[in-house]
């Protein structure tokens, strides 16, 4: 019975149902953590365990859809050509802000996960994990860490992002809108970005256009901290 | 035919990405090479928004469906996990705040940097 299992058809269709399902309850919670991606990933998980499915088997067919983050980052490119009025009213502030968020994130990451003994394959799933995902696993990729690793990691920071990002404003006293939106941009992706469209639409645009721009600074920058 | 069209068209960019990787004498990754071609190609209007067209935006709406797959693969890494899961989320908070105040910071500088250098011209 579970030789079905086997087929690529198998993984390809338990991925879109799962993902679906997580879309459907993110709509209905309402709230953030209850993020798609973790719920499908559960479900996935728990589909397999339960059945006692082995992984080499659903991924039979999810290699198929691992095989798309290369497109899904090509045109990437799309997202910044279409910001370029945007990012041209503010081009010297997010340039710099986003250079020095991703020299910051690099070597905070380099600093805590050293003193915290992780390894050298830890910390080469770590270092990408605040820009969006699919350059993150790239960067993960060239260092030889572990992809799921980088997942797991982005996830949280983009979901600490996202509810700390109004906290954050306050503690540090940024007033300014694009300072502010650069700044959730550059720590926490698209995650957070959800977060500073609602606080506004000036700092939305802005964490909007950091996301790939810290995403293609830290891709200079990493392999200065590895 | 035509999203297939727009597919191969993202494809083959994706591909000349990873050869032009390869040939590269320091490692950096072929897909963001790629997304670098997309751009400078839509900035020289040698390729236009059609051209990727609803494929293009497919790819962007569903971008986080793709991380299933790998993201399931922490199964392999469950014990590893259980091991350092506080160290993960210790890393992952400092380097969020640490991320945030820098780039704040930094764009709230060179802004009164600009506005600086904009009173002198005036002056």
């Amino acid at each position: 019975m579970l030789e079905i299992a086997h087929s690529p058809l198998f993984g390809i269709m338990l991925s879109i149902v799962s993902f679906r399902i997580g879309l459907w309850v993110n709509k209905k919670v309402g709230h953030p953590l209850a993020n798609p991606l973790i719920i499908a990933m559960l479900i996935v998980v728990a589909v397999l365990s339960v059945f006692g499915i082995p992984l080499d088997a659903f991924e039979q067919g999810s290699s198929f859809i691992a095989m798309f983050l290369a497109p899904v980052t090509a045109v990437l490119a799309l997202t910044i050509y279409r910001q370029r009025k945007i990012l041209a009213g503010a081009f010297f502030p997010v340039l710099f802000g986003t250079l020095a968020g991703a020299l910051a994130a690099l070597s905070s990451i380099r600093f805590s996960a050293t003193l915290f003994g992780l390894n050298e394959q830890m910390i080469a799933s770590l270092l990408s994990k605040s820009v969006t995902t699919p350059i993150a696993i790239a960067i993960t990729e060239q260092f030889g860490g572990i992809p799921a690793l980088t997942i797991a990691s982005t996830v949280i920071t983009g979901l600490a992002g996202n509810l700390l990002a109004p906290v954050l404003g306050k503690v540090f006293r940024i007033n300014d809108p694009v300072a502010h939106g650069v700044g959730i941009g550059s720590c926490s992706h698209a995650l957070g970005t959800s977060k500073a469209l609602e606080l506004g639409e000036v700092q939305g645009a802005m964490s909007s256009i950091s996301i790939s721009l810290s995403a293609i600074w830290t891709v200079l920058l990493a392999p200065f901290f590895f | 035919m035509k999203y297939l069209t727009q597919l191969a068209l993202i494809f083959g960019i994706c591909l000349v990405g990873d050869l032009v990787s390869s040939l590269l004498p320091f490692s950096f990754p072929g897909s963001v090479i790629s997304m670098i071609f997309v751009l400078i190609l839509l900035s020289s209007r040698i390729l236009k928004e059609e051209h990727l067209g609803e494929s293009a935006d497919f790819l962007l709406r569903n971008m986080t469906f793709f991380f299933i797959p790998p993201g399931v693969g922490i199964l392999r890494y469950a014990a590893l996990v259980q091991s350092i899961w506080w160290q993960l989320i210790l890393v992952n908070l400092i380097s969020l705040v640490a991320c945030f105040a820098a780039s704040s910071y930094t764009v709230l500088l060179v802004m009164r940097i600009q506005r600086l250098i904009a009173r002198r011209h005036h002056a």
